[in-house]
């Protein structure tokens, strides 16, 4: 009964074209939600979470040294074999890298050099903004990558910002947290 | 004297209908945009000028600035012909379309229309179809694939829906004892048509729908599946050309059904004037259209056919039986 009562009703609702009122009804309703785009980078910029993997950067022990040992693990583990290392020893007759490049132009990301490190000297940072019109500047020496911005602390919000043509995009606010970009996202 | 000044008033209002007609797909663009964002949770155009307001000024420059170029199999004479087909007759018709009665400049009166011709509702129609050719010439001369589908299509379409778009005015015709479009709206002064034709106007706005080749019957330029139809191979300012011939006969589609069936400048309730009544009407109903279009999924070339040929046109041939019986 209640099936031939179904089969009537839609029937009753195709005939007055119920599903394309159902539809432009809910683009309406869209029309009057709020916007989720980003307006990255002349307004806006994303920060982005702990878990991210951006531009590599090498850590220092609490007296300040560099923590890596070269053992060279990264650079053999490393699918794009970007990383190169030449080990030296240093006056203390600890096994430190004399050099240490990542070619970013080959670097895909994967954080694999991150999970091989055995002194945890290495890890991949919040930073993503690093294009570059030659690959040659691409190539990241040991003192450029001790001073990279580490893991990012808070994120997945999104903050005010202003486009900087020398620079990067320069951060401007006061909440360092920003909005959580999530809020615009209907969920129905 | 007589005949100078009105010579000079009708060499004036075509020229203000062109410079309308020419410059209203600039912000027409910049809404569709605008909207469709807006419906798809995005901006739409933000960067050129406030929110993006010069961005069809760039866009003019861009396709002004572009190459002109000529496929080296096409027809070039054809070629060269089809966008003007196709721009050209969305603009003579609205020689004859009334925009409201009259107002007085310095003392004279000065009637809101070129032409009051008696069978205007028929020299529309006529005129309007000659665009298809546009359409077809392109599509042939191109010389490719996409192109001559997307014609083929188009070609089949509107012959398919010019038929019940002309049978569901009829009714309006007969209502208005009269082809003249001033007349259908003077008819209107008290109740709009719709309410005595609502079958009418929804197959007229159905075939209207189809004939501008909006979504959802835009087969002829189905981006999914043809390139871009017909004007696959056109570029620059021939392209141009196109898109403000798609934008006028969308928006002579929208005047078409504000004047036939919402009663063109009489207003309800609120007293505006006539005019403002009647932009506002029009301008619902283009927003309805940028609505649908992004709203709707493109309907598939057998069930576009089956609409025109076995729900518009028996409607609208049901509606012109009842009208009549009606009026016994
Ligand atoms: S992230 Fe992957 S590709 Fe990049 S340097 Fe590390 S191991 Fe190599
Ligand atoms: S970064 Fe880690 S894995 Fe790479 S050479 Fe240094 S200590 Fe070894």
């Amino acid at each position: 009964m209640s099936r031939a009562l179904d089969r009537i009703g839609t029937w009753i609702g195709w005939a007055f074209f119920a599903d394309l009122a159902n539809g432009l009804a809910l683009t309406f309703g869209y029309m009057f939600s709020k916007s989720v785009t980003m307006q990255y980078p002349d307004k806006e910029k994303w920060l982005p979470y702990s878990r991210y993997r951006g531009h590599h950067f090498l850590k220092r022990d609490e007296e300040g040294e560099i923590k890596c040992v070269a053992c060279e693990l990264c650079a053999r583990i490393c699918p794009c074999y970007c990383i190169e290392v030449i080990p030296y020893e240093d006056e203390k007759g600890n096994r430190r890298p004399a050099k240490f490049e990542i070619d970013m132009a080959r670097c895909l990301f994967c954080g694999l050099c991150e999970d091989a490190c055995p002194a945890d000297a290495i890890a991949l940072g919040q930073q993503y903004e690093f294009s570059s019109f030659s690959s040659r500047d691409l190539v990241i020496g040991r003192d450029d990558l001790l001073g990279k911005p580490g893991k990012a602390m808070t994120g997945g919000g999104v903050v005010a910002a202003r486009l900087n043509t020398e620079q990067d995009v320069l951060v401007e606010t006061s909440e360092p947290q920003g909005y959580n970009w999530w809020r615009n996202i209907r969920r129905t | 004297m007589e005949l100078v000044v009105a010579l000079g008033l009708i060499v004036f209002k075509v020229a203000l209908l062109i410079a309308i007609l020419l410059l209203l797909p600039l912000p027409l663009t910049w809404l569709e945009r605008k909207i469709a964002g807006r419906m798809q949770q995005r901006m739409g155009p933000m960067r050129v000028g406030w929110h993006g307001l010069l961005q069809p000024v760039a866009d003019g420059v861009k396709l002004l600035t572009k190459e002109d170029h000529i496929p080296a199999e096409a027809d070039r004479f054809l070629f060269k012909l089809a966008p003007i087909l196709a721009l050209a007759p969305p603009f003579v018709v609205f020689v004859a379309v009334p925009f409201g009665e009259s107002v007085s400049v310095l003392g004279t009166e000065i009637t809101l229309y070129v032409s009051n011709m008696n069978v205007a509702l028929l020299f529309v129609f006529a005129v309007i179809g000659i665009e298809v050719y546009g359409v077809i010439f392109g599509g042939w001369a191109a010389n490719s694939k996409y192109a001559v589908l997307g014609s083929l299509r188009t070609c089949a379409q509107m012959i398919s829906y010019e038929i019940p778009m002309g049978f569901a005015v009829i009714g309006v015709v007969m209502l208005a004892q009269s082809m003249s479009l001033l007349d259908i709206v003077r008819a209107q002064a008290n109740v709009w048509n719709i309410v005595y034709q609502p079958v009418g106007f929804f197959v007229f706005f159905v075939a209207g729908l189809a004939e501008s080749q909006r979504i959802p019957f835009d087969l002829a330029e189905a981006e999914g599946d043809l390139g871009a139809g017909f004007h696959t191979e056109y570029s620059g300012i021939r392209f141009a050309f196109f898109m403000v011939s798609e934008y006028a006969i969308m928006l002579l589609t929208s005047v078409l059904a504000v004047i036939l069936f919402f009663g063109g400048w009489n207003g309800v309730l609120v007293p505006l004037p006539p005019l403002v009544w009647f932009v506002l009407k029009v301008a619902f109903f283009v927003y309805v259209f940028i609505w649908f279009r992004f709203t709707f999924p493109r309907y598939r070339y057998d069930q576009l056919m089956a609409i025109g040929w076995k729900v518009l046109l028996p409607l609208s041939m049901a509606n012109i039986i009842i009208t009549g019986v009606a009026f016994l």
